[in-house]
Formats: C-alpha cells, structure tokens, sequence
C-alpha cells in the first residue's frame, strides 16, 4: 500500500507540469513570448480585398511591452509613422504640421486600410491586466498541440471583449484566433501561415488577418527581418523624435 | 340674342355684387395660387439645375465606370485620367467649358477631435470661367495653386470656429487606398448659395490634393457645360473618349444623375393634376351660388320662361354668369399671382432655416420663375374648368317647368 502511494505521488509529479498549466501562466508565456526587450523589423502588409491587392513596407522598433515605433517606407506611404508609448497612440504625417493623436473609435480603423487596427499594430502586450483568462481545451493546429485559451475583457476600453487563441502547447506561439464581440459576434481571424525562429523562440513570420466586418478582405503580414538584439537609443520612442 | 344675354349676365353679376365678388374671389385664390406654385417649381428646377452645373455634376459629368458602384466606399482610387480627357474634350465641338475636380470625404483634425468635412480640388485658374467663385468669396480670397491653402464655407468654419490664417490639418484617405494628413491655410470663407456646400465643404488647388490623395496627374471627375442637349452631348463625348481608348468611363447628363432633379421634373406634372383639384375645390363655390340664384330667381326664371325663353337659352344665360365670373376672377389671380412672382423673382423666398442640415443641391434663397406661357395656360385652364363646373346647375335651370316655377314665392 505505502509502496503504491508513493508511485503514485511520484506519477502526479512528473506528469503535473505537463497538463496542469493554468490559463493565467499560458497568456503570461505567450506574452512574455511576443515581447522583446527591444528589437528591430522590417516587413510588409499585402492587403487584398474588392479592389485588388496592395502592398505596404514598413520597418519597426519596440521596446518592452509600452513604447514601439513603425515607420512606413513605401512610396505611397514613406515618412508616415505611427508612435505608441505612455498608452497613447499617434501618428505623424511628413505633410502635417501637427501630431494626430488617435483615441476612442479611430483605434480600431484599419491601417493604410487593411484589415489590421490601429490597436492590432501597437497593442500592449500585458493581456493579463486587460482580460480573465480560461483555458477551454486543446486542440491540433496545423499539425501542433494547441492550448484553446478563452480571454473575457475585464474592462469594455479593448477592441475585442470576447478572444479565443490557440497557443502552441511548446513555443507557446498563437497559431490562431477568433476575436468576438461580447455576444459572441465575430470580428476578426488571425491565422499564422508561417513561422520563423529568433534567438530560440519560434515566432509568426506570415500572419494572415482578415476583418469580419469587411467582405472580401484579408490582409497579411509579412516579418521579413527580426533582430532582438539591436540596442536603441529610448529617446526614439517620444514625441519630440516623432517630429524630426 | 347672343348679346342680349350676355347684357341680361352682366346685369345679374352687378344685381347681387357681392355673392359675385365671393365666387370670383375663390377662382382668384385657386389661379393664384397655381401660378405661384408652378413659378415656384420652376425657379426650384432652374435654381437646382444651375446648381448642379456649376457644382456638383457640370451638364455633363465624367468619372471612371466603376465609381458610382463603390461610392459607399469613397472609393478615392477610381480616378480619370485628366491629360488624356483634355485632349480630347479641347478637341471637340458642342462644348462651353470643362474643369477637372476631385471631390473627397475627409475629416478637419481640431483639438484632439475629428470633424467631417467634403473637400474639393479644383483648378481656380479654369474655374474662374466655369463659375463665378469670386463673388461668393466672403472674405479673404481664393487659393492660389502650389500652395497650401484652403477657401472653406463659412457656415463649416463658424462651426468648428475656424478663422482666416487658421492652419487646419485635414486627414484622408489615398488614392493608394492608405491615408495621408496634410496641413492648410485658411485663405478665404465662402458663402455658397447651397447650404451644404457652406456647411460641409471647403476647396484647394487640385496640384495639391492631387500630391495629398497621390493621384499623380489623374482627378475624379471632369464637370463639362455643353452648347446643346446634354443628354446627346453625353453620349457624344463618350463615343469620342472611348475612341481615345483608356479605362471605361461614365458620362452622364446633369439630368439623369441627380434624383432629386429626377423628382422635381416628376413632381412638375403631379402639380399639373393638383392644380385641377385647386380649381375643382374653388368652382364649387360658383356652383353653390348659381345654385342659390336659381332657386331665388325661380318667378323670374318662370316668368322669362312664360315670355318664351328656352331651356338651353337659360342653361346659356347661367353659364355666361359663371363664365364671366370665372374669366374676371381667374384674370384677377393670375394677375396677382404674377405681381408675387415677379417681386419674390427679385428679392427671393428666404428658406436658409428649412434647408438647413438637408443635403440637397437647391438654394437656400429660392426665386419663383415668371414663365409667361405658363401664365396664359393657367389662365385659360383656370376659366375652362370654372366655367365648365357651372354647366351643372345651369342645366339644373333648363329644365324648370314654368308653371311650378311661377308658383315660387
């Protein structure tokens, strides 16, 4: 009996850290995941709907979970360039003499008119403060285990107060997700199409995301160069530098 | 005979003048008032019209096909190409003038909040023949190309309370289907006589929208005035823009694009019918009275009966009363319907706070239209239709028996 007792205490130990992750500790490695000291891309966003297909590059910085820059550098869009930090979000216009702040509504506008937010592009990423999280189950996603984590805002300022994600039960990568209104109205789909891996984690390469509210439209995001270990200078992510 | 009756008519209308005054006066109403109406549709198509030329459409519009298909969707790429329109337009006959303009939803970023507003690129040098901007130039002036600078309705600019030498950074999106912002100067307040063009639009030069929306040398309509019918002229200078090959366009006459011009022309013959109602509801004061003078001239009528006057000779003298009554009361309307419309023609209906908040293309001050043919119908139709009303209690007369008539005390 004592000898059964142990084995048995000695299975639950093994096999605990495996199955028993909670929701919380998922969305924390997912975030921890999707966050970067600071880092460094370039990519583009190839947007298809009604009219045809169009594309934009960009190159980005980002520094913890608060401040990220994205310049455009597209012809149709070159010197635009969109500031997060202090929670605030604003654009700069080469041609504007004033900085546009967006807030409320305009947050959730498609980008250059894709099918990315505003809120999307620059979304912090402490999840946790925003929404509950619980896990619903896993699932196979293109071949890879998957938790099924359900997010329910806590607070009714975030875009989506409804979020199930499928996060890779080992890289911890969301492959997929559904973003809802609070009845359950859909709003938006992510779906990773390629991954690529930069300094040990595996990361969206190719995501594509498409606007429920839109017919016919779907956008992609293409990462074409990550560098996680560039050092930049802070002062890249104020408002002052946003004007020069 | 004939005379003797219209005498023995003349005699009767001035017998009881002021039962003939109140008849004559409901015909005066009812012509008045038609001729009124129809002057007021009128001067509402010719003001619309106008309007719709020289700011919105032209007389004939050109845009690329696909545009009216996806005008929910400011479809701001869905461009002409300007260079190419030009060249063939400045070669052909039937053709006034032609400006090219880009028209776009935008919004006015003021204090941290966005305000929508309708902005117009346009080619002030090309313009300054196709309309007259200088005069509704409040204050300030227009603005000059190459420059950043705006002229703005006045009605906008007192709402977002904006003045001249304001910097106002206007946000868009692209012809590259992005968005863009770009700074201009409030140059000039204009008081159009649309209200919507004064509360919801400002103009820039087209050099400078044309880089702000990166639409290179294309625009998103040309707005023609053409020599003959417009309709003919439309269809003319599509077969000819297409010849000159390019992407497919629509040209449209003035007349088929606007629904609410489709309405008032529409509505023009509806008046037609309701102007019969109006003349209907006024005769029948005339029968009313004929019918009481019957009854109350009912021993005259035996006794001219006695003396050898027929049935249709009453049913004449009778009808000659309302006739005549008819002619003088429906002359009177017209008349004073005319002096109205010739006054109100010159110092106009003033309906600034009716329109206001209404998206339509028609002035804020309207001017009835005096249409002298319109008049003469009136009139002739006014008398005919009271008149014929009379025919039924001056049958009613013909057909007393003198013998039960002369019993009438």
């Amino acid at each position: 009996m004592y000898k059964c007792v142990i084995a048995m205490l000695f299975v639950t130990l093994i096999v605990m850290p495996l199955s028993a992750m909670t929701a919380q500790q998922i969305v924390q490695a997912m975030d921890e995941l999707e966050t970067f000291e600071q880092s460094y891309s370039e990519g583009q966003i190839i947007t298809t709907d009604r009219f045809g297909e169009k594309k934009s590059t960009f190159r980005a910085w980002s520094q913890g979970t608060h401040d990220s820059l994205i310049e455009f550098t597209s012809v149709a869009e070159r010197g635009q360039k969109i500031l997060r930090t202090s929670g605030q979000l604003y654009l700069f216009y080469p041609d504007a003499e004033e900085l546009i702040r967006l807030q409320g509504a305009a947050l959730r506008q498609g980008m250059l008119g894709s099918d990315i937010s505003y809120e999307d592009m620059t979304g912090e990423r402490d999840t946790l403060s925003d929404y509950t999280a619980e896990l619903l189950d896993t699932e196979q996603v293109q071949g890879k285990s998957c938790y099924v984590i359900k997010l329910t805002a806590k607070t009714r300022t975030v875009a989506y107060p409804i979020q199930k994600l499928w996060v890779d039960t080992e890289t911890f990568m969301v492959w997929k997700g559904e973003f809802s209104t609070q009845s359950g109205r859909l709003l938006k789909e992510m779906e990773v199409l390629q991954t690529m891996t930069v300094d040990g984690r595996t990361l969206a390469q190719i995501t594509r995301i498409s606007d429920k509210m839109k017919r016919d439209s779907a956008t992609e995001m293409h990462i074409d160069l990550l560098d996680l270990s560039v050092d930049l200078d802070p002062t890249i992510f104020t408002l002052q530098n946003l004007t020069w | 005979m004939a005379m003797k009756l219209i005498h023995i008519a003349f005699r009767n209308i001035r017998r009881n003048l002021r039962r003939s005054i109140l008849s004559g006066t409901a015909i005066a109403v009812a012509a008045m008032s038609i001729v009124f109406l129809f002057a007021l549709v009128q001067g509402m198509r010719d003001d619309m019209a106008g309007n719709l030329a020289t700011y919105y459409t032209g007389e004939v519009r050109i845009r690329n096909q696909s545009y009216e298909e996806y005008e929910r969707y400011n479809p701001v790429h869905l461009t002409v190409n300007w260079p190419q329109i030009d060249k063939t337009l400045s070669s052909m006959e039937g053709i006034t003038d032609y400006v090219p303009r880009i028209q776009f939803a935008s919004s006015f970023y003021i204090n941290g909040g966005n305000h929508p507003a309708v902005g117009i690129g346009a080619d002030f040098a090309r313009e300054a023949s196709f309309q007259d901007l200088e005069a509704v130039v409040k204050e300030g002036r227009i603005p000059r190309a190459g420059e950043n600078e705006m002229l703005i309705g006045a009605v906008l600019a007192r709402d977002l309370h904006i003045d001249i030498g304001d910097r106002i950074t206007i946000m868009s999106t692209t012809a590259t289907r992005g968005s863009n912002a770009i700074t201009l100067e409030v140059v000039g307040l204009a008081a159009f006589p649309v209200g919507a063009l004064n509360s919801q639009f400002f103009w820039a030069p087209l050099d400078r929208v044309q880089y702000f929306l990166r639409m290179d040398n294309e625009v998103q309509q040309v707005l023609v005035t053409v020599e003959n019918d417009e309709r003919e002229t439309a269809d003319l200078i599509k077969d000819r823009l297409e010849q000159a090959g390019g992407e497919p366009l629509e040209v449209q006459a003035y007349n088929d694009i606007s629904m609410m011009y489709g309405f008032l022309e529409i509505a023009q013959y509806i008046y037609y019918v309701i102007g019969i109602f109006f003349l209907v509801l006024g005769s029948t004061v005339i029968i009313n009275t004929t019918m009481m003078v019957i009854y109350e001239r009912m021993r005259e009528i035996g006794t001219m009966q006695a003396l050898g006057m027929h049935g249709n000779e009453l049913t004449r003298l009778f009808f000659l009363e309302g006739a005549i009554i008819s002619a003088i009361g429906a002359f009177v309307g017209v008349l004073i319907g005319t002096i109205m419309i010739v006054y109100l023609g010159q110092v106009g209906l003033d309906f600034t706070d009716a329109l206001s908040g209404i998206d339509m293309e028609i002035s804020s001050v309207l001017y009835p239209k005096f249409n002298i043919w319109t008049t003469i119908i009136v009139y002739i139709y006014s008398v005919g239709v009271s008149a014929a009303t009379t025919l039924i209690p001056s049958r009613r007369a013909s057909k007393i028996e003198p013998v039960e008539a002369l019993r009438y005390v």
